[in-house]
């Protein structure tokens, strides 16, 4: 145990157990680490099945980290075992599965083929996994890397140390916390990882996950393994170390690992226009059949999707207007959210974009000011929405010639509170409510030639259903234009002509 | 960035000036800040007058030809049933079916009621086990509302003359009843077909689908009356 090799501070250094190593600080401190440990309590966990990192953690004399990735998994076996005299059992040792992170922290696993791979350094598992990130032809300059490990690593972590506490109770590095299976993989890998990626790692929008999972074993295997973990359950209840090492005996099969890539959304805000009043805002599909010829949110979703490279998109947009409605003037704000973009598209093709949607054949659909937005968009989504001021234009049709005296009446109406009541056409989706609204300004516009028809401007509260306000929905909006000039009033097609955001 | 605060305290009847161009804004700081601010507050003036001209035509440009009568909203929106001497001779009502499935209820013209001098006086909605126009129908699952059959009474209404009772003709989930007409029965009298309904029900679509049976178009309802006048 005292056996304490100085070590040169030059460039290789010959070890006692032959194997030469690079005298560099960092493995040093690694090798003398691995001499420092109690070497019974090695030598128990050796025989026991647990693999030379997992004794490193268990065990912990230092801060488990990444130096202990720059030494190979065979040369920390070999530090670890050359204390003993015992050279023999070393050859079968080797191949087993640890007991308790099951080959994670050997770097071991099996992969989407079922194929067993083994790698002995870090450098090498990262890798194995850079290749398999690649195949999915990401760009990316910076990751956060995500580990998810088989739950059955706690319970048999649990099972082990209390083996130690039982065995070795005065020993002062059992009181330590030991660091976890997830962590120190992550712990391990990370430097590896961002060498072999060529990328930065922080907690971006991109994120690697690594997710171990047990190989199925059968019926029968997972009744057993539940029954052995029951029993030791109730065996670290105890604090007993009544585990016998022959409940370590069977092998244990290494993981299943898959590696996962994903990208958090990517959003892009600008404001849209409708033309058509045959085109809906999100897309309308009723028995098979699309309702309209088209719909906003294909149409701008549809044309931003190829340019990021992405799966799939959802359109938010603040407020809606119905199909035969036109949205003029300012535009309506909305956003598109990417899932899984794969590229960031430049300010130029996002022009390119916009020039497609405004330049097309037939019209239907404007967009304007269509940029990437970070994570604030959402402020801005809630901006427009509940508290903000709508502008329309309709044209409305009365039953009696329109007179000089509406004018004034009708203009001068600031401020006005309607009640409604939920419209008839919605009333089968929404709740039965009075709601109170508030018309701000009104103004009437005469049409050259006709006293039946005039164009009204009005500016009101958020929510109000203006097409109600103008025939009344049989009564069940008061005012009503009609009730407010006496006699009945129709309104024969509406456009949106301001939506206001923020101070505009 | 602190040069332009002190401005705006210096200056404060730019400030309006200062905020217009927030859309479009340019960083640059120079003495002459406030001309060119100016200058801009009329472009974007000049800009904003064209937009409203653009406006203008955009919404100029869709109206057609405009026809003298347009369709109601309750001719576009619904489509018109009727239904004929439901229970007792008479008594003819109309039902506006909308295409969410809703259906409106209200009297005919031709009802018996209105023959009477003076036409409708009165209207009660507490008839059969409960008061209609006390239930609260709630959220969206349309909780609490009566479920009724098509001879569910839903009102009586009353003529100096006789008192007629009215029936949901349709079976379905009772919505609403225009308690307007509580205190304002003449409406019954001078817009039964708008303002005057008397109910809203909700029927389940197999329940419609045999309900219909049982109705008669605009055409049909039509005919049948020009006969009997």
């Amino acid at each position: 145990m005292a056996d304490e090799t100085k070590l040169a501070s030059g460039d290789s250094v010959c070890l006692p157990n032959g194997l030469v190593s690079h005298g560099d600080s960092r493995t040093r401190r690694v090798y003398e680490t691995a001499r420092s440990l109690h070497s019974g309590a090695v030598k128990d966990l050796l025989s026991l099945g647990v693999c030379e990192r997992c004794i490193f953690r268990l065990i912990p004399v230092e801060a488990f980290d990444s130096d202990v990735s720059s030494v190979s998994t065979s040369t920390l076996r070999s530090w670890l075992e050359s204390r003993d005299d015992e050279t023999g059992s070393l050859e079968s040792s080797c191949s087993r599965i640890c007991i308790v992170c099951l080959g994670i922290l050997q770097f071991v696993f099996s992969d989407a083929k079922q194929k067993l791979v083994k790698t002995d350094t870090s450098s090498d598992y990262a890798a194995r996994i850079t290749e398999l990130v690649k195949q999915d032809r990401r760009e990316f300059d910076s990751f956060g890397l995500e580990v998810s490990v088989p739950s059955i690593i706690i319970e048999n972590e649990r099972a082990v140390l209390s083996y130690l506490k039982g065995k070795y109770s005065n020993e002062s590095w059992l009181q330590i916390k030991k660091i976890s299976v997830k962590d120190a993989l992550k712990v391990l890998v990370l430097d590896p990882l961002r060498a072999s990626l060529g990328a930065k790692s922080d907690s971006s929008t991109f994120h690697i996950r690594l997710t171990y999972s047990r190989a199925s074993d059968g019926a029968q295997g997972a009744s057993e393994k539940t029954h052995e973990s029951k029993r030791r359950k109730t065996d670290a209840e105890n604090g007993s170390n009544c585990i016998s090492e022959n409940s370590f005996e069977k092998v244990y099969e290494p993981c299943l690992l898959s590696v996962h890539c994903n990208k958090m959304p990517i959003f892009f805000s600008g404001r849209y226009f409708k033309y058509s009043r045959n085109v809906s805002q999100s897309r309308w599909i009723i028995d098979d059949e699309r309702m309209g010829e088209a719909s906003v949110e294909e149409i701008l979703g549809g044309n931003i999707l190829p340019a990021c490279l992405g799966d799939s998109y959802k359109f938010h947009a603040a407020g809606r207007e119905d199909i035969d409605v036109r949205m003029l003037g300012s535009g309506r704000p909305f956003l598109i959210e990417i899932q899984n973009s794969r590229q960031c598209p430049s300010e130029q093709s996002l022009k390119e974009v916009e020039e497609k949607i405004n330049n097309s054949e037939k019209k239907l659909v404007g967009v304007k000011d269509l940029r990437c937005v970070g994570s604030q968009c959402w402020a801005m989504m809630r901006e427009g929405e509940a508290e903000k001021q709508k502008q329309y234009a309709a044209l409305v049709w009365i039953s009696r010639p329109l007179e000089d005296k509406d004018l004034n009446s009708i203009s001068s109406l600031i401020e006005l509170k309607i009640l409604q009541k939920t419209p008839v056409r919605v009333l089968h989706r929404r709740s039965p409510l009075d709601r109170e609204k508030i018309i701000h300004w009104m103004k009437v516009e005469k049409i050259k030639g006709n006293s039946h028809y005039f164009l009204l401007h009005l500016c009101t509260q958020a929510g109000t259903y203006i097409k109600e306000f103008v025939h009344g929905d049989l009564g069940r909006t008061t005012p009503s234009m009609g009730s407010i000039l006496g006699c009945r009033a129709e309104i024969i097609q509406l456009d949106v002509t301001d939506v206001k955001m923020g101070d505009s | 960035m602190e040069i332009q605060k002190i401005e705006v305290a210096k200056n404060p009847e730019i400030e309006d000036a200062i905020e217009l161009p927030k859309k479009g804004s340019h960083d640059e700081v120079e003495d002459c800040e406030e001309q060119q601010q100016q200058q801009e507050a009329q472009e974007d003036e000049k800009n904003r007058v064209e937009e409203e001209d653009e406006l203008r035509n955009l919404l100029l440009s869709d109206i057609g030809g405009l026809p003298i009568s347009p369709p109601s909203a309750t001719q576009v929106n619904f489509v018109t049933y009727f239904i004929t001497d439901f229970t007792k001779s008479g008594h003819d009502q109309y039902i506006y079916r909308h295409a969410n499935g809703l259906c409106v209820i209200g009297l005919a013209p031709t009802h018996i009621a209105f023959k009477d001098e003076g036409g409708i006086t009165n209207i009660d909605f507490n008839v059969g086990k409960s008061d209609r126009s006390v239930l609260k129908v709630s959220g969206k699952r349309k909780k609490n509302a009566l479920r009724s059959e098509s001879n569910t009474a839903l009102c009586k209404v009353s003529t100096a003359k006789d008192t007629y009772i009215v029936r949901c003709c349709v079976k379905g989930s009772l919505l609403e009843v225009n308690d307007r007409l509580i205190k304002q029965p003449q409406l019954l009298n001078a817009s039964a077909d708008r303002e005057g309904y008397i109910a809203i029900i909700m029927p389940r679509p197999t329940d419609w689908t045999k309900n219909k049976e049982s109705l008669i178009t605009l055409e049909e309802y039509k005919e049948k009356k020009e006969l009997s006048l």
